[in-house]
């Protein structure tokens, strides 16, 4: 059998691709969004280095192969996986074909749910946002951008909606989690800012979660290790569209959108269930909720398909999504880390318009593409 | 699809550094050429059977061979390619994912030094 030289390319030419889950990674941190803060502000991060610090994981949660990062996926000019927009672009864009890139920046959101203190990161997010505003989504429009909310001050983040969310190359709201569950009315002020700017909500792991009080963590305890903390990630996701749907979210804001990206989705069907089963029996505890959990779920939430499940026997994975229903799935690469999905690999066991549902439809009604 | 093979020199020894995979070309394939430690060559296809990625592209090593609970035996040093990708461990003696049952195999070719010459036959 011969093997395509080029493996990463889409074989289906036709196939139009929105890729949900891209890194960008600011090369210099800190350093580089000085020019985008107050003068106080990048003298007070100076004075504590707040510009060299690494901001390391915890040794026993560091990748096992040394790199979240492709190794092969670095610029040619140099730097870190992810950090030069135009290498990005011919390297992910170009090469497979892809329509839109959701860009979606995990310093940014690890300094906004952990690693900052409040203050601080209302500052550093509105920097790091300004910063991708004005350095990479000139390079190419097919860049779009899921900006961050500093997420530890729910009114500050709604103000940053407001401020910055009609720039047409942003497509959603980044929200990086904290350990409250999203039902919680904490997190209202930013849905209604971003019901208002008609940008959907997009959740996933920013880095210290599992690891530090501040983010979501795994159930059980802390894990103790990399492959164990990696496998129990989705469980925030679990929690959330649970806490998302019995605390009325979705009748308070009728027309909020939620997308949970790299979360996993294979655990959706028995939740439903669950949740489905759960309601009919108790319906009374949460009068709000006017319909079953399924509907809510099918109208307000999608969900990422990176990093796919590989069951052994991959007619196994088909049959699953086909009983979840294709409306569900948004297509993402998780590019440049280790573990990402490129499309012309991917769900290529799913009939035609299905995959196209997959892969553009479903993430075009989702985000505010224009 | 041409059956006929023929024999390709890809370069000198010394173009190609021990415990490395060094990508050639040939006929618009991509070919790694790892020399190993203990003296041996191999080509392998640059393209992991797992997902398609450039699997040369990541590193030589050993690993940790599979053992009792709490305890580390490292073995097999400079015989694994493990892809720049998902982190799979291929043993460079046949092709296969090391320590578990898979059918994916890398694509290998025959290889042999001629008058300090790397010649590949594809």
């Amino acid at each position: 059998m011969d093997i395509p030289e080029k493996p990463q390319t889409s074989r289906d030419a036709a196939l139009k691709v929105i890729d949900c889950d891209v890194h960008p990674y600011v090369k210099d941190g800190i350093k580089s969004v000085f020019p985008y803060m107050p003068e106080a502000w990048k003298q007070r991060f100076i004075r504590k280095n707040a510009h060299v610090s690494s901001h390391a994981r915890p040794l026993k949660y560091e990748h096992p192969n040394g790199n979240v990062n492709r190794v092969d996926a670095r610029p040619p000019c140099g730097g870190i996986s992810g950090s030069d927009p135009h290498y990005l672009v011919k390297d992910l864009l170009d090469q497979n074909k892809i329509q839109h890139a959701v860009l979606n920046c995990l310093q940014t959101g690890s300094l906004c749910s952990t690693l900052s203190g409040t203050d601080e990161s209302v500052v550093l997010c509105s920097a790091f946002n300004d910063f991708l505003v004005d350095q990479w989504l000139t390079v190419d429009n097919r860049l779009k951008f899921a900006m961050s909310v500093p997420s530890q001050d729910p009114q500050a983040s709604a103000a940053e909606i407001r401020r910055l969310g009609k720039h047409p190359q942003i497509v959603a709201v980044s929200l990086p989690l904290l350990n409250i569950l999203m039902g919680n009315r904490y997190w209202w002020p930013i849905y209604a800012a971003a019901q208002e700017m008609d940008l959907p909500i997009l959740v996933h792991v920013t880095g210290p979660d599992s690891i530090f009080y501040g983010p979501p963590i795994s159930a059980g305890g802390i894990p103790d290790s990399y492959v164990e903390r990696y496998v129990t990630l989705c469980q925030a996701g679990e929690s959330s569209v649970n806490s998302l749907v019995f605390s009325g979210v979705f009748e308070k804001f009728p027309r909020l959108k939620v997308i949970f990206v790299e979360y996993g989705f294979l655990w959706l069907l028995p939740l439903l269930w669950r949740m489905d089963r759960t309601w009919r029996q108790l319906r009374h505890e949460v009068p709000w909720v006017k319909k079953s959990p399924v509907e809510y779920v099918h109208k307000h939430i999608r969900f990422s398909t990176q990093p796919i499940d590989e069951p052994r026997e991959p007619k196994d994975l088909d049959k699953l999504i086909e009983l979840m229903g294709y409306d569900q799935l948004c297509f993402s690469t998780d590019y440049p880390h280790w573990d990402n999905d490129m499309p012309g690999q991917s769900l290529r066991g799913l009939p035609k318009a299905e995959r196209e549902k997959i892969f553009w439809d479903n993430a075009y009604s989702t985000f505010r593409m224009r | 699809m041409s059956k006929e093979k023929k024999q390709v020199t890809v370069g000198r020894i010394a173009d190609f550094p021990v415990g490395k995979c060094t990508v050639v070309e040939i006929d618009g394939r991509e070919i790694g050429i790892a020399r190993l430690k203990n003296g041996e060559y191999r080509a392998v296809r640059n393209h992991c059977p797992h997902k398609g990625a450039p699997v040369c592209k990541g590193f030589i090593s050993g690993t940790m061979v599979p053992g009792a609970v709490g305890e580390l035996v490292y073995g097999r040093d400079g015989e694994i390619l493990v892809c720049p990708w998902h982190g799979y461990e291929f043993d460079l003696a046949t092709g296969a994912v090391i320590y578990q049952e898979s059918s994916e195999k890398l694509l290998m070719y025959p290889v042999e030094i001629r008058n300090g010459e790397v010649v590949v036959t594809v």
